[in-house]
């Protein structure tokens, strides 16, 4: 009996000493300054940089991906070098009157609401006014309007109003309300549809331009008419408010641009996109760690746009070389952007480590990436980069940083 | 009391204590184990011969007179010096693991242990100025390893009329090194980087021993080993072979009164049989190396001798792996230890500190080892 409490507390006083023990074994802090080559089994990452051009006469771009009118943006300009355009939405058909309990009430218009959203614009510029104009019925507002059919019907006889932008505004909604006899400038003539089509044109101390808000946008024009229904009630039942939706709208454009199908053309409407594509030598094998991608864009030219309205060069991964049909990853951590200012010829630079570590780890995965300038169809900015297509230009380049294979020590 | 005593020392200890590993470990193998119990490294592993828990001389075995089993934890806290700067470090190991026992009615003790052979365990930073894109760019480079070779080792004692005692054991070295290189990069639009290998080792080696007792006090003991060699394979893939080396052993017990007992060891490994080896890989090389350790026991109550005696020690010796050509390290160490059985000595537990410096050129470093030890004979 005694053997058996003597080996009990041997059990204990085991085990209080082994906890103690693996409580001192937890902490660990091993880290301490190295002095090379002496600590320094293997010696150091060694780091390259090698700079690579796309294969030969496959870097194009391809336009009509985007229609004009279709982006979440409309464009809207006063002689900017970039586009002199012109917005126009068309509204849904206000009926003439309102079913209110079973019976259809003609109505009486108190007052019209017009409003717009400024998605971007130069945010130094001060003195923006926009104008509205009411497009006559006869004009077929789709999407075969054209800048010389739009152009001459924005006179003071079709002017509904002004909109003094506020200087402080940088994007967001500005609205006009229409009362009286003001009422007459949105008047819809009876029997013609009840259809409003408006213009939108812009007025600034210099050239500069706007994106208004669009359909796809979810951020359209809006027409709200306040109306006053004919009912013997004359109580809230009989003021109503009707809000036609915008059916229809676009941007119409004084000069059109035929892209140069030698050069790498990005933005413009319908929207251009770039495919190019790239060999990645066997060095960069998987043994290879990327830590830095760069792909280098040299513009032919200025790339035309609007001063402190960015557009956005965003690159994706291709998933299956089709052309210009190629499915692109929708894979956020493979997508890089960046901003493309106005005005600059200087090589734009847009870290791609993220897509060529994407090649490198999928090998059934073309080496080619996707290219394209957002909002698509949507923003002045319009780039022209040079390709292995035009030997006066220069081509893209892929400038990739890479550790080679660490040479563990093998003891 | 006393037991109450020592849990409480137990107890003090400070979290941190750490391992021992060392910088002159980062070359070669690692930092060489030594194979030892808390009981032989509270004297500097002046009785390691004799000592039937640690795992130099299978001869020791012939000591043991019940099954036994020990658990030995090793911890250090140290502070490393180079020419890049100096940093305290610590890390924790289980160095010494082991079963003994014999068989009933024969003077044969059969034995298996786990020792720590070389200890792989760091992790060095260094920075650096490099040029990327025309421009100058600071890296951080951090390379670490955990792991290292371990000595399974199988081992038994026969006892001749009563004097002599004989061993030989069979060694299993095995083990791997997990090894981790990363660079950061001071220029944020370079990715880190970061590269692992798993390095293994697999390697059979063979030692005998033997123990005379030279009269009532005295008693010698010596040992040889042969490792072979270790194969060394680098992600599965068969990357080299290392020499492993001879190790030779001499000890001396003495019984200087019944209060005190003095020891002495001398060991020596033929490491320079690795040399062309590492040479080979790029790292400085190796050479043979030594220890000499000389200890002692004080037992303060001759009627219960495991009732914390004290132990004491100091050793010098080199280490094997070079950090510089032609500049082997050198490692001195002072140990004090005790201990205590207790519940009819079925349990025991023992502790040691030793404090060692090392050094070779600018590089050196100074380390507090707590070794603690726990042995259980049901």
């Amino acid at each position: 009996m005694t053997g058996l409490v003597n080996a009990a507390r041997a059990g204990r006083f085991a085990a209080v000493v082994s906890l103690a023990v693996a409580m001192l074994a937890c902490q660990e802090r091993l880290t301490a300054p190295g002095e090379c080559p002496e600590l320094c089994p293997g010696g150091s990452p060694a780091v390259f940089d090698t700079v690579l051009n796309p294969v030969p006469l496959s870097d194009s771009s391809i336009a009509g991906y985007v229609g004009r009118g279709s982006g979440i943006a409309l464009l809207v300009s006063n002689g900017l070098p970039a586009a002199n355009a012109r917005a126009v939405y068309r509204f849904t058909a206000r009926g003439d009157s309102v079913p209110l309990r079973d019976t259809l009430r003609a109505y009486t218009i108190d007052s019209v609401a017009i409003g717009l959203t400024i998605s971007a614009r130069d945010t130094l510029l001060d003195g923006l006014k926009l104008f509205l104009f009411q497009m006559p019925q006869e004009l077929p507002v789709d999407s075969n309007l054209t800048f010389a059919q739009v152009e001459p019907l924005l006179t003071t006889d079709n002017l509904i109003d002004s909109i003094l932008v506020a200087d402080t505004l940088n994007a967001g909604q500005v609205r006009t309300t229409l009362r009286g006899t003001d009422l007459e400038k949105v008047a819809i003539p009876p029997g013609t549809g009840g259809v409003l089509s408006l213009a939108v044109a812009i007025g600034a101390p210099v050239a500069t331009g706007v994106r208004l808000g669009s359909a796809a946008g979810t951020n359209a024009a809006t027409f709200t008419t306040y109306v006053t229904l004919d009912v013997p009630d004359t109580g809230a039942v009989g003021r109503q408010s009707l809000t036609p939706s915008v059916a229809f709208n676009t941007f119409v454009r004084e000069t059109t641009v035929e892209p140069d199908t030698t050069l790498i053309t990005l933005g413009g409407e319908p929207s251009s996109r770039a495919l190019l594509r790239f060999d990645l030598p066997p060095k960069l094998g998987d043994s290879a760690t990327i830590v830095r991608a760069t792909l280098e864009l040299i513009p032919v030219e200025p790339i035309l746009g609007l001063e402190r309205a960015p557009a956005v060069l965003q690159a994706r991964a291709v998933l299956a070389d089709l052309g210009a049909k190629s499915p692109v990853s929708t894979d956020e951590r493979i997508l890089v952007s960046d901003t493309v200012s106005s005005g600059s010829a200087d090589t734009v630079r847009l870290d791609v480590t993220p897509i060529v570590q994407f090649w490198q780890a999928a090998a059934e995965r073309p080496e080619a990436l996707s290219l394209t300038l957002q909002p698509e169809a949507a923003t002045f900015t319009r780039a022209v980069f040079g390709s292995t297509r035009q030997p006066a230009s220069s081509p893209p380049r892929l400038r990739i940083t890479y550790l080679v294979s660490f040479p563990f020590e093998n003891p | 009391m006393r037991r109450a005593l020592l849990c409480a020392l137990l107890a003090a200890l400070p979290t941190g204590a750490a391992a021992q590993s060392s910088q002159f470990g980062v070359r070669g193998l690692g930092y060489p184990g030594r194979a030892l119990s808390a009981h032989a490294t509270g004297s500097a592993g002046a009785f390691g011969l004799f000592d039937p828990e640690s795992s130099l001389n299978p001869a020791a075995l012939g000591a043991v007179t019940a099954v036994t089993a020990v658990f030995t934890g090793v911890q250090d806290f140290r502070s490393v010096e180079n020419p890049a700067g100096s940093e305290s470090v610590r890390a924790a190991r289980f160095p010494q693991v082991a079963f003994v026992g014999p068989v009933p009615r024969f003077p044969v003790v059969f034995g298996l242990s786990y020792s720590n052979y070389a200890s792989r365990d760091f992790s060095i930073a260094t920075t650096d100025t490099i040029a990327l894109r025309g421009a100058p760019v600071a890296v951080n480079d951090t390379l670490s390893s955990r792991g290292g070779l371990s000595d399974l080792r199988f081992a038994g004692s026969y006892r001749v009329q009563g004097r002599w005692t004989f061993g030989g054991a069979l060694h299993v070295i095995t083990g791997s090194n997990r090894l981790e290189s990363r660079r950061s990069f001071g220029d944020s639009t370079y990715r880190p980087s970061r590269e692992s290998a798993e390095v293994s080792f697999a390697g059979v080696g063979a030692s005998l021993g033997m123990i005379l007792q030279l009269g009532p006090a005295f008693s010698v003991a010596a040992t040889a080993r042969s490792d072979g060699h270790v194969n060394v394979d680098r992600d599965s893939v068969r990357a080299g072979v290392v020499d492993l080396p001879y190790s030779f052993g001499l000890g001396v017990r003495l019984q200087a009164s019944p209060r005190l007992m003095l020891a002495s060891q001398a060991l020596y490994h033929t490491w320079s049989g690795a040399n062309s080896d590492f040479l080979a890989q790029g790292a400085p090389g190796a050479e043979n190396n030594f220890e000499v350790a000389l200890g002692g026991e004080y037992i303060g109550n001759v009627r219960r001798p495991f009732r914390l005696p004290i132990r004491f020690g100091v050793r010098y010796g080199t280490a094997p792996f070079l950090l510089q050509p032609e500049e082997q390290p050198t490692e001195l160490g002072i140990s004090l230890g005790t201990g205590t059985r207790f519940a009819q000595q079925r349990a025991g537990v023992d502790l040691a500190l030793e404090h060692v410096w090392r050094s070779a050129g600018e590089f050196s470093e100074r380390a507090l080892l707590v070794t603690v030890g726990v042995s259980l004979r049901p």
